[in-house]
């Protein structure tokens, strides 16, 4: 087939995503920065001031503090599998007229989906820093290099969702139900110690359980992760990115017959 | 032999059968886990087809003959069901309007996007930007989004960036029909230099005008198969009679009772073959019509010789009492004649020939028999026959008006 440097391809359909989220809104790509800021002033007010959210230990961080290292990763993780599950769909004009590769579609998604995060996770932690003190900034970058297996994760995760989605339309809907079911599955809002002994092993199913500790004891000092678990977590993250390339693959040749 | 750039072999496409969301379910089962498909509605059958560097090649067909779909198998945005087909080289593809563009972008931000899907880096793009936009010509439109565009301009986009790419095979899918008359030009005219560069094209047209200017061979597809293939003016002429005979009224052919009747019909035949295959001729040729008539009542008939195009226009006719023959007396009630063309002026195409015994004052038709002549050759000009003609200096005097 073509041979087509895939680097200026996806290049141009990152340019292209970036231009599709930020274009139709008025403060254009200052908005990337600005939303993060003003979704932390809310979380503070609501769960510091409304609700009295408090982590429990002699020297535990603040709630907001704790609830940023996790929640924006989060972020990143599960807006980057909703968006590129109907990314396929939504091309399929582009798909019908033009030879492709179409992994291509849902690299891009999933790139811009953890570039807006990232930026907006780096902007509110030197925020925090600022703020409270409370960021141990020398753990940025250990925090950067765990979203490295996340972005793993999520594109297999992206790529299985995004070749299903061309047969069968109802998977969006579902994600839309299901990852906030995964997310509250996950120490992301709460503390792990706070939930009752029989239950906490549990929690370490949820993949994410793992990256919601890990980013606090990065950054924060929280709690504690073995490497052990690193190592699981580098594992299933390659594994589920692989089985995501075997689906993608194996449905791609489909795509025209079903869109 | 130059170089093989299309190869298919037994290429073939089916469309799964999808009417309820449950069938979707169990498609995407049987696709990851088994990989066997039922109930599928074949589109292209056993396809072979080669295409070497340097060669044009035309593809007709009716509507929902599989022309786009094998396109579409070429360049690779469709997956075969069965066969293989492998092409090499860069390949420069406009299959229908649009080309993929997205109708928010501007024309600008558009071309960037075919160029990177094309396979060309921002350096590049930028080197050819300038070529593209000309060639374009579409103005201040550049800078519009691709929804507010005619779809002739659309189509003046997509041709630029493929011009400017200078594919070694260049995939066109019937978007000239679309351009203005200037346009169309222009194609023609960057597809002629393109070819004479030694590319390689394979279009898609319903205009055989521009298949016959552009293409050496042809490929007719009917109902999903190759219905013929070969040099593009016995294919061109091929469907074009076909055409010309689908279109034919349907005349309902009269009962004659062959016994009762004053006159009939015992045989004809055309250069001596009385099968009715259609007689192929060459443009120019000779041709002989021989019949012969049984006269119940052993008085000598007229005999009427006709020829029609397929779709029935009539071409030429005459009988033997108008040119004060006889048919010969060759047993008891049965004659016969023979009719000779020295150089038969028909253009390429099918005819039908047909034969009519008249009473012997010429008045009254009384049975007809028919046989196809197909007549070949590779010429482009117009009409049914050719009229003898010859070009020449203009006379002094002659063209001058006041």
């Amino acid at each position: 087939m073509n041979a087509m440097p895939p680097a200026t391809l996806t290049l141009r359909f990152l340019q292209r995503e970036f231009r599709e989220r930020f274009t139709g809104s008025l403060s254009g790509s200052a908005w990337a920065l600005l939303q993060p800021l003003i979704q932390l002033g809310v979380y503070s007010f609501v769960f510091v001031h409304v609700f009295k959210a408090r982590i429990p230990g002699a020297d535990a961080p603040g709630y907001v503090p704790f609830l940023v290292t996790a929640l924006w990763p989060w972020n990143a993780f599960s807006e980057a599998i909703l968006r590129s599950t109907s990314v396929i769909q939504n091309n399929a004009a582009l798909i019908g007229k033009v030879a492709l590769p179409r992994e291509i579609l849902v690299l891009a998604s999933v790139c811009t989906s953890f570039a807006v995060h990232i930026a907006g996770f780096v902007a509110i932690l030197l925020v925090l820093r600022v703020g409270t003190g409370d960021i141990a900034i020398r753990g940025l970058p250990i925090a950067l290099l765990l979203y490295v297996p996340l972005f793993a994760l999520a594109l297999g995760i992206s790529l299985a969702c995004a070749a299903v989605q061309v047969f069968v339309r109802d998977l969006a809907q579902l994600l839309g139900q299901l990852l906030p079911l995964m997310m509250f599955g996950a120490p992301v809002f709460y503390d792990r110690a706070l939930l009752p002994p029989a239950v906490q092993p549990w929690l370490s199913l949820n993949p994410f359980t793992f990256y919601a500790d890990a980013f606090r004891v990065a950054l924060l000092h929280h709690g504690s992760v073995e490497w052990q678990s690193v190592a699981v977590a580098v594992v299933v993250a390659a594994l589920v990115l692989a089985a995501g390339i075997v689906v993608f693959r194996r449905l791609d040749a489909h795509f025209e017959d079903f869109l | 032999m130059s170089e093989l750039l299309v190869e298919a072999r037994g290429l073939g496409k089916a469309y799964p059968k999808v009417h309820r969301s449950s069938d979707r379910l169990r498609a995407l089962g049987r696709l990851l886990f088994s990989g066997g498909d039922a109930d599928r509605i074949s589109v292209l059958r056993d396809v072979d087809l080669d295409v070497r560097r340097g060669e044009s090649l035309g593809l007709i067909g009716a509507n929902g003959a599989g022309k786009s779909t094998l396109l579409k198998l070429i360049t690779g945005v469709l997956t075969p069901s069965t066969g293989s087909v492998r092409v090499r080289g860069q390949v420069g593809a406009l299959l229908e309007l649009g080309a993929g563009f997205h109708p928010e972008y501007s024309g600008r931000d558009n071309i960037a996007m075919a160029a990177a899907l094309h396979g060309l880096d921002g350096a590049e793009l930028r080197r050819r930007l300038p070529e593209i936009i000309a060639f374009a010509d579409i103005g201040h439109y550049i800078d519009e989004p691709v929804k507010h565009y005619s779809s002739g301009m659309v189509v003046r986009l997509g041709f630029a960036v493929i011009a400017s790419l200078k594919p070694d095979l260049l995939v066109t899918d019937e978007v000239l029909a679309v351009g203005d008359e200037s346009f169309q030009k222009k194609c023609v005219r960057w597809m002629q230099d393109y070819l004479d560069d030694g590319g390689t094209l394979i279009l898609v047209s319903h205009s055989m005008y521009h298949i016959q200017k552009l293409c050496r061979h042809a490929c007719w597809l009917r109902d999903g198969e190759v219905a013929m293939a070969g040099d593009v003016f016995d294919v061109t002429q091929a469907y074009l009679a076909w055409h010309e005979r689908k279109s034919a009224p349907q005349e309902a052919k009269p009962d004659v009772d062959r016994h009762n009747v004053e006159f009939s019909v015992l045989g004809m035949s055309l250069d001596g073959r009385s099968s009715e295959q259609p007689l192929l001729l060459d443009f120019g040729a000779p041709l002989r019509v021989d019949c012969r008539i049984r006269s119940r009542d052993d008085r000598v008939p007229s005999v009427a010789i006709g020829v029609t195009r397929a779709d029935g226009t009539p071409v030429y006719g005459v009988s033997t009492d108008m040119d004060g023959c006889t048919p010969q007396r060759v047993g008891t009630g049965e004659y016969a004649c023979s009719l000779a063309f020295d150089a038969l002026p028909l253009l390429p195409g099918s005819y039908t020939v047909r034969v009519h015994p008249l009473d012997p004052e010429g008045v009254r038709v009384f049975d007809t028999m028919e046989r196809t002549l197909t007549v070949r050759g590779a010429t482009r000009e117009f009409g049914l026959v050719r009229l003898a003609h010859r070009w020449g200096a203009p006379v002094a005097g002659d063209a001058a008006h006041e």
